[in-house]
């Protein structure tokens, strides 16, 4: 098979071998040897818990590693170099790209036991180590007046280590920046097994590690930036008939000048989703819906920001309506948040996309986004970011009954419309496996060149996440 | 997920579990709901790990063997239920996988004793009340006895009550507004036996007329929650004999777990001849919070006495009530309505307490772990008074708390509102 063809699948394509319930291979002995059997996990039932990520299955690593510390991490890497096997870095693997599914029998580093968080308010910095869950990050700081504004949809589950890897966004992200924006440091191990601490001056190669989905090392700690939260914050819904008048009312609100501190969109299939889970009380009939967050330390101004906003929504068509109170607000964003998962209820397996374009263009582009899912015949839904123009348009099918094939071309249709409007593939969730093909479209032949080589640099022998952001060269 | 689950060989079963596979996007979101991923961090011992290794074991690709240590510390909580976004009812799933997956189990004959014990004990009150007292005169042994036998003595109380036998029809006092059925349930007869008696008080006050029709027995949870399906079957059977739903305007239970269970019917018969009498037998099924709570909302309850001093009311959400049945209000609704009542909320309130069903007896040490983190938040919130509405809850609660030296109440949620009636709280 194909890993072509292993982008659309969940289904596992390694042959699946009876055990008897022992390392059955001479790396996981070995590893087990130097590391203790507490950390290295070898067995098949063990072994194929942790060839997912959210959104796809690999291949079933040889072993899985559970380091406690940098010094079990590099253990592992000489181990595995010395084997001559490929190493997958693994968070809480609920990313959306691929990113931590291997796709080479390899060895699994999980970094959930490397939990230690330390915060400095006086320097508003905090430093993890990768395995820590990212809200833990800003319920360690809140005591100190502080936050860490990164807040994928997953956040509760997911890990700095992971949200490192594929440079993760969310909601907040529109006004405060994603995760890279917030490094001021970092540690990692190379493929050779030597650690190396990066700064974020010249040449910025934390910068280069950051959304490297574990391909050119492996971070085993971060210096967080930390911030105060704003004072005030109003939480606004809107819906509208159809997606292109969510998106009129985005682009005019900030060419209007507004800078909410979130700006997320969801079409009506996604709303009747996560109504279905939680029982809101959201439009359902709607076929869009925007949720506003306007914030800041000035409430004249928060309010200001807001009406600009309604105005602009009550101008494309929209009904508006303010939420009252904290409680409505938060369950309101726990519907946003729930919106990815939910989508599980209409069909059983999906392709997503991560696309990002410029404001100016986003009612068109949701619009032939949404006219290409409807002359494809498969069930097609949109939601995202849409403040920052990053779309999540997402392919639900079920393989037993629709073509994948047919899957595979309606995605690549979307990236390119994406690409066509001088957008690009991924916004936050990494180019992993599921966007990997359609890099060809997106990078010109020099920069390939440029990117190949800079992997070739950090990994000549190509034994970090192999298979990950760059296609295979044959095909180039 | 995407899934070669046989349907056709494993039948009706098989379409429930498949069904839950199939809905599981494997996005992560159930991870921080689940006790023992918090305890143990492994993604085998996650909501996602155990759907990925019972699909795993159900297409052929994994022994039973192999899955069996991560899928039988699963509690049944459900705590990833509440948690997961798109809708997959792992519940369902666990059970039917147990009940698919335990004629196939070979286990130790100590191990085959005791669950012989426990399925046989647990639903016969009267044998349970005198295992219990047995137990009681053991206690001052635990100490030098195996861990298997420590676990069950630790949660016994001080002192076993004596069973108080309930009446086959309690009257409604005062103009009859309601006739229900009541499940006495087994092990909280012998335990706790005021929680049925403060019950059928607070009901009866009420003007609700109760019934609780013979030849009712256990409701089969802990028989089918631990794979032994063909006696969970005849339990529930027997149930339905004995329960004629168009008789009664509710069927009650006054045990979140036992509650759970007779919610679940259907879907213990899907596919079989008593499927829909099931269904309409589960469809008046309400935990006794709902049903009080539905009345207070509607036509109004009897009027509390006030407690006699401002009372702060820890009230635990047990597994089989808040995700399991979904109720979580309901309670908290009818304790503020005493006089001087107010409701701590207790840190980490999801997670469950340990208690599980049998699971105290089947893994006492992760069980152990869990009560004493459940204690430990309950007595960070210095409640007066701790309230819930299970009766392994409460034994494996007021078990912990008191070793870690707090004399605290704790009670059935009724059991307040019956003494806030009698002008006791």
């Amino acid at each position: 098979m194909t890993v072509e063809k292993l982008a659309l699948t969940t289904t596992s394509p390694a042959p699946k071998p009876k055990s008897e319930g022992k390392a059955d291979n001479a790396l996981a002995t070995e590893l087990t040897r130097r590391l203790g059997p507490r950390k290295v996990l070898s067995n098949l039932a063990e072994r194929l818990s942790y060839r997912f990520d959210a959104i796809q299955f690999g291949v079933t690593p040889l072993a899985v590693v559970l380091p406690e510390s940098t010094e079990d991490v590099i253990a592992t890497v000489k181990a595995a170099r010395r084997a001559g096997v490929s190493i997958v870095g693994r968070g809480a693997a609920s990313g959306l790209s691929g990113g931590a599914a291997p796709m080479q029998p390899s060895v699994v580093i999980s970094f959930t036991r490397m939990t230690d968080l330390q915060i400095f308010p006086q320097r508003r910095e905090a430093v993890a180590q990768p395995g820590v869950i990212t809200l833990a990050v800003t319920e360690a700081a809140r005591p100190h007046g502080l936050i860490y504004p990164p807040d994928p949809a997953s956040f509760r589950t997911s890990t700095i280590g992971g949200n490192l890897g594929e440079n993760a966004g969310g909601p907040l992200c529109f006004k405060y920046g994603v995760t890279g924006d917030y490094v001021t440091a970092l540690d990692f191990v190379d493929a050779e097994g030597e650690v190396h601490t990066l700064q974020r001056d010249a040449y910025d190669l934390a910068g280069l590690l950051i959304g490297s989905e574990g391909t050119l090392g492996l971070i085993t700690s971060a210096t967080l930036r930390l911030t105060p939260p704003p004072r005030f914050t109003r939480t606004l819904m809107a819906h509208f008939a159809e997606v292109g008048q969510a998106a009129e009312a985005v682009s005019a609100a900030i060419a209007a000048g507004a800078v909410p501190g979130k700006l997320e969109f969801m079409d009506g299939a996604c709303t009747n989703a996560v109504e279905d889970y939680l029982h809101l009380g959201l439009p359902r009939d709607a076929g869009a819906v925007l949720l506003v967050d306007t914030d800041g330390d000035d409430l004249d101004t928060v309010e200001e920001e807001r009406a600009l906003v309604e105005a602009a929504c009550l101008e494309a068509g929209g009904h508006v309506r303010r939420a009252e109170g904290e409680a409505e607000a938060a369950a309101l964003w726990q519907a946003r948040r729930s919106v990815s998962p939910a989508l599980g209820r209409i069909r059983p397996q999906r392709m997503n996309e991560d696309i990002v374009v410029p404001r100016s263009v986003l009612p068109e582009v949701v619009r032939q986004i949404r006219a290409l899912g409807d002359a494809s015949g498969l069930k097609l839904v949109q939601f995202g970011h849409i403040g920052d123009g990053n779309l999540h348009p997402n392919i639900l099918f079920d393989p037993r009954k629709e073509s994948e094939e047919a899957v595979h071309d309606l995605a690549h249709k979307i990236a390119l419309v994406a690409l066509r409007h001088g957008g690009v593939l991924s916004g936050e969730h990494g180019i992993g496996t599921m966007k990997r093909d359609f890099m060809r479209d997106a990078v010109d032949a020099e920069t390939m060149t440029a990117l190949r080589n800079v992997k070739r640099a950090f990994d000549p022998a190509d034994a970090l996440n192999p298979g990950k952001i760059l296609p295979d060269e044959t095909h180039a | 997920m995407n899934n070669d689950i046989p349907v056709r060989e494993l039948g009706p079963q098989g379409e429930v579990m498949a069904h839950a596979v199939d809905a599981c996007v494997h996005c992560g979101f159930c991870l921080p709901a689940c006790p023992t991923y918090a305890l143990l961090g492994d993604e085998m011992d996650s909501p996602r790990g155990r759907i990925v290794l019972m699909k795993e074991v159900l297409e052929g690709g994994l022994d039973l063997l192999d899955a069996a240590p991560h899928l039988d510390r699963c509690l049944g909580c459900q705590a990833c239920v509440t948690a997961c976004p798109s809708g997959v009812p792992y519940g369902e799933l666990i059970t039917s996988f147990r009940g698919w997956s335990e004629p196939q189990r070979q286990r130790s004959a100590f191990d085959k004793a005791k669950r012989y014990a426990i399925l046989k004990a647990l639903p016969a009150p009267k044998l349970f009340s005198v295992a219990a007292r047995a137990g009681q005169y053991a206690k001052p042994l635990a100490p030098a006895l195996p861990a298997a036998l420590r676990g069950p003595l630790d949660l016994l109380p001080e002192h076993v009550p004596a069973m108080q036998p309930s009446p086959a029809v309690t009257p409604a006092r005062g103009p009859r507004r309601g006739r229900v059925a009541f499940l006495t349930g087994c092990a909280q007869q012998a335990l706790a036996p005021n929680f049925n008696a403060a019950t059928l008080r607070v009901l009866a006050r009420n003007g609700i007329e109760v019934v609780i029709p013979g030849g009712q027995g256990c409701c089969g949870a802990a028989a089918l929650h631990t794979g032994a399906r063909d006696e969970a079957l005849r339990l529930v059977r027997a149930n339905l004999d004995a329960f004629n739903p168009d008789d009664y305007d509710a069927i009650l239970s006054n045990a979140a777990g036992c509650g759970a269970g007779l919610k679940e019917y259907p879907v213990i018969l899907h596919g079989l001849h008593d499927e829909a009498k099931a269904q309409a037998f589960a469809a008046k099924v309400q935990d006794i919070s709902e049903y009080l709570a539905t009345l207070a909302r509607k036509e109004g309850v009897e009027p509390f006495m006030p407690a006699s001093r401002p009372l702060k009311i820890a009230y635990h959400d047990a597994c089989h009530l808040a995700h399991a049945q979904k109720v979580r209000s309901a309670p908290r609704e009818l304790l503020r309505l005493i006089p001087g009542v107010s409701i701590a909320e207790i840190p980490e309130g999801d997670l469950c307490c340990g208690s599980a069903g049998t699971y105290n007896l089947e893994q006492p040490e992760l069980a152990g772990q869990l009560g004493a983190r459940k204690a430990g938040h309950i007595l960070s919130t210095a409640p007066d008074l701790v309230a819930s509405g299970n009766i392994g809850c409460h034994t494996q609660i007021q078990s912990h708390v008191r070793r870690q030296g707090s004399a605290v109440p704790v009670m059935h949620t009724v059991e307040v509102l019956d003494l806030a009636y009698r002008g006791e709280l």
